[in-house]
């Protein structure tokens, strides 16, 4: 158990489902707390019973036996359809309305919350604005008439919609082409930085867990909880067998999307030049490379000596991009260095393919010798360079 | 007497309605079948064509049977000829559309494939087309069965043959034990002859099915 | 599938044009409307042609009593009166039993009433007013007339019904379950506006076999238009016939038209 979680906003005891006329329950005696403001994600291969739980957790399943609390009060007596009024629910195939609009869709819980016309209004501007839709162009649309990536971002508005405390998200990116998922993503964590909800957040998909996941449950059978810890344990410590099967192989390389670049250090021993301001610095040396950045240290691209146009910036990463995507952009331009900025597009400074395997190293523990890409070797034929 | 005595007693007259009850309801499909499918293979490539021939042919099965028949008597006369007519014509939509639907659904890779290997329009048709469209065709013809049977009863009613004729001698006894039999008699046969033809229409579609498509 | 599409919505003759999901197969929108613009020209026009013939001819007596604007209205409105006491009785009982049906915890007896109702399908329709008739002489002409069109008219809407809640995507009703509508509020603003065109489909069917087999009561003396075709063929007068066999035609071809209106206004959109 992770250790000094802040308050639980769910508590599942002694949870068991027990469906008539199967000999195996389908979740078995399951103690499970989460913990306010996290996203904790059910993992583990299909059958395994973690949409079970899920849907345990809003009673659209009702337990056999055991007690299921939410924000300290014993939810399994009160009436199941207000119940759900106060949690949020999104799902894989969207389960829009698609008879109503985007705004109507929205507005389901808020109107059998009984708000008033205007409030919903706003309310339903403010969430389309918050999922990255505009709502001049889509509040008046069909669900039939959007993209996947787009009813996607409709379902977790309707799930936000009346402001519920707790979320539950069944495999909400899963039926998503994986460039659109991976934006998703990052979305929703930025969302969920602002709106800190407690939630359940159901995946088969371990790397999906890793990178969402506060806090990580593996399922196995008969929805037995395996391991529930962080994602960095987890990967760090897996327990025997099933787990250890499940996370597979990788997990080195896995373990770098648990670091994000805001986290990491960066060296800002590369020269900078800023357009337009004559020399400003402009190294001397022969085949050595500057970063060209605009007035506001925007990144440009590499200004060489004695070179009019400099060289394009392939890519450069966020604050929110991890260890794992640097590696990947590494890769990617055959490059030993990557920009980094802050939040607002700035420089900041450079990843060095040495701080990634310093990383490798310092949370590799045994099975650490399948390590990535020696990088080093590669060093001279790589812009930048020096 | 009973039902079943009733029938024992006369079971020459009840099965030899139901003889020319087949019989109607099979001329009609037969000349449905003619009409429909080479229709249904000129037109189900344009729309136009397509939507004016599913059309007229939805119009004819709209009109109530009853009118139909009474519009068919005067250029026809009472008898066999305007109920074989009418039933032609209530069977072209369900046999022309299934048709259209079962060629359109073929894979048109498949079409494409043929021509490429020199097959002619008539060639692919009839080779590739029809083939494949067939239990789709066959499903069209086993709807407009049903429909047919039911409808077959008035052609009684315009002096034609069939199980109607026993409907409506048992209307005409009204009043007697032998008018609930004798209409018994002519709408069990019906529904009998339905599931009969029902099942025929599934082994048939069974056996005459190309076992690569059979599902 | 378009095997089974054919197969369910065959037998009945709207439903058929419609593929039975309530997509036209017929052209796009601007092909359809024009269809709503030009068949009551069409129905008009013929109506016009008939009443002209008919006021060119010279009318012997039998024709005459047959062929005049009394007596056609009073069969015209005993045709629309008796039609519409079946229709809505047929909606009444239709519509909640498709909606039981398709209850979770009386689902196991949709198969078996289906079945049932298919067989009632494959009765044909005179056989059963006739059966009525003789059966239940002791009733008044007009109840055995409802009650033998009402049980020859629930099947189209019952089925239809039952296939517009089935094929509602069940995702869709979870979502709404999960998001604590309670079930009555999903059927009635989730479920049964997503069934509407499927059910929409099979109302126009039992317009339509209404009015058609409404044409036959004649032969149990229930009246309606019917009367004139039966006039006609029993005093061989083929006027007569063909006058009573037009208006009938008519009559089904504009509540058809009528039905095609109303399915395509109250589709909902976005569906």
């Amino acid at each position: 158990m992770p250790e000094s979680p802040p308050r639980p906003m769910i508590r599942l005891t002694g949870l068991t489902k027990h469906y008539p006329g199967q000999a195996e329950p389908a979740v078995d005696h399951l103690d499970l707390e989460v913990p306010e403001g996290e996203i904790v994600v059910f993992v583990g291969p299909s059958g395994c019973g973690k949409t079970t739980t899920m849907k345990l957790v809003n009673r659209l399943i009702e337990p056999t036996s055991g007690r299921i609390e939410i924000d300290g009060r014993d939810v399994t007596g009160v009436d199941p359809d207000r119940l759900r009024r106060g949690i949020g629910y999104a799902i894989q195939q969207t389960g829009l309305f698609p008879h109503r609009t985007v705004a109507d869709n929205i507005a389901t819980v808020p109107r059998l919350l009984g708000w008033g016309r205007e409030r919903i209004a706003a309310r339903v501007d403010e969430l389309l604005a918050k999922v990255g839709l505009d709502p001049q162009t889509y509040r008046d649309r069909h669900p039939g008439r959007l993209s996947g990536g787009q009813q996607q971002r409709v379902g977790v508005a309707r799930a936000l919609a009346a402001d519920p405390p707790v979320l539950l998200m069944d495999e909400p990116f899963g039926a998503i082409d994986p460039l659109t998922r991976e934006a998703l993503q990052e979305e929703f964590l930025r969302l969920q930085r602002d709106i800190r909800k407690t939630i359940v957040f159901v995946t088969h998909d371990i790397d999906e867990a890793v990178k969402m996941g506060d806090r990580i449950a593996i399922f196995g059978e008969c929805g037995r909880v395996l391991q529930y810890d962080t994602p960095a344990r987890i990967l760090g410590e897996p327990a025997e067998g099933f787990v250890a099967d499940f996370i597979g192989n990788g997990t080195n390389v896995r373990r770098l999307s648990l670091t994000r670049l805001c986290e990491v250090e960066v060296s800002d021993d590369r020269p900078v030049v800023v357009r337009g301001s004559g020399d400003g610095g402009c190294p001397t040396a022969p085949g050595s490379f500057a970063l060209l950045v605009d007035r506001d240290r925007r990144p440009l691209g590499w200004a060489e000596p004695g070179q009019d146009r400099p060289l394009p910036l392939i890519s450069h990463l966020g604050p929110e991009h991890t260890l794992h995507d640097a590696l990947d952009a590494m890769l990617a331009n055959n490059s030993d260095t990557v920009v980094v900025t802050d939040q607002d597009g700035r420089y900041r400074g450079t990843v060095e393919m040495a701080t990634i395997q310093t990383h490798l190293h310092r949370v590799g523990g045994p099975g650490n010798e399948g390590g990535p890409v020696r990088g080093g070797e590669r060093a001279d034929r790589s812009i930048g360079t020096s | 007497m009973g039902f079943w005595e009733f029938t024992a007693d006369t079971y020459p007259e009840v099965l030899g309605a139901t003889a020319e009850h087949v019989v109607l309801v099979l001329q009609g499909l037969a000349a449905a079948l003619i009409v429909a499918v080479p229709v249904a293979a000129l037109t189900y490539r344009s729309r136009l064509p397509r939507g004016a021939a599913l059309g007229i042919a939805g119009i004819v099965l709209t009109i109530p049977s009853y009118a139909l028949f009474g519009l068919l008597i005067a250029p026809l006369g009472l008898g066999t000829a305007p109920a074989v007519v009418a039933l032609t014509l209530y069977a072209l939509l369900p046999i022309m559309r299934n048709t259209v639907v079962g060629l359109r659904s073929v894979d048109p890779a498949v079409v494409e494939a043929g021509r490429g290997m020199g097959l002619s329009r008539g060639q692919i048709l009839r080779t590739i087309e029809l083939p494949l469209a067939w239990p789709v065709i066959i499903t069209g013809l086993r709807v407009a069965t049903q429909i047919l049977l039911g409808i077959a009863a008035i052609a009684a009613a315009v002096n034609g043959p069939g199980l109607g004729n026993l409907i409506l001698e048992g209307l005409s006894s009204a009043g007697t034990p032998f008018a609930v039999y004798l209409t018994l008699q002519g709408t069990l046969g019906i529904v009998v002859l339905a599931v009969l033809f029902d099942l025929c229409f599934a082994v048939l579609a069974r056996f005459t099915t190309s076992r690569g498509i059979r599902a | 599938m378009s095997t089974a599409t054919a197969s369910t919505a065959a037998p009945v003759a709207p439903a058929a044009r419609n593929g039975g999901n309530g997509r036209p197969v017929l052209g796009p929108y601007a092909v359809r409307w024009a269809r709503h613009l030009a068949t009551p020209v069409v129905l008009g026009l013929v109506l016009l042609g008939l009443y002209l013939y008919v006021g060119a001819q010279d009318l012997d007596r039998i024709e005459q009593r047959s062929l005049n604007a009394d007596y056609l209205l009073s069969r015209f409105g005993q045709h629309l009166w008796l039609s519409s006491v079946v229709v809505v009785l047929v909606l009444a009982i239709a519509i909640p039993l498709g909606v039981l049906l398709t209850r979770a915890r009386m689902r196991r007896y949709a198969g078996a009433v289906l079945a049932l109702a298919n067989i009632g399908q494959a009765t044909p329709s005179i056989g059963l007013i006739v059966l009525f008739a003789v059966v239940f002489l002791s009733w008044g002409i007009n109840t055995i007339a409802v009650v033998a069109f009402v049980t020859y008219g629930v099947l189209p809407v019952l089925r239809n019904t039952m296939v517009g809640l089935d094929q509602v995507d069940r995702s869709v009703v979870e979502a709404a379950r999960g998001m604590g509508l309670s079930r009555l509020r999903v059927l009635w603003s989730i479920e049964l506006p997503l069934a509407v065109p499927v059910m929409l489909a099979g109302i126009r069917t039992a317009l339509v076999i209404t009015v058609g087999t409404v044409a036959l009561a004649t032969f149990i003396g229930a009246g309606g238009l019917g009367d004139v075709i039966s006039n006609g063929i029993s005093s061989n007068r083929d006027l007569v016939l063909f006058a009573g066999s037009v208006l009938v035609a008519v009559l089904a071809l504009t509540i058809d038209w009528l039905g095609a209106l109303v399915e395509d206004l109250l589709r909902p959109r976005g569906v």
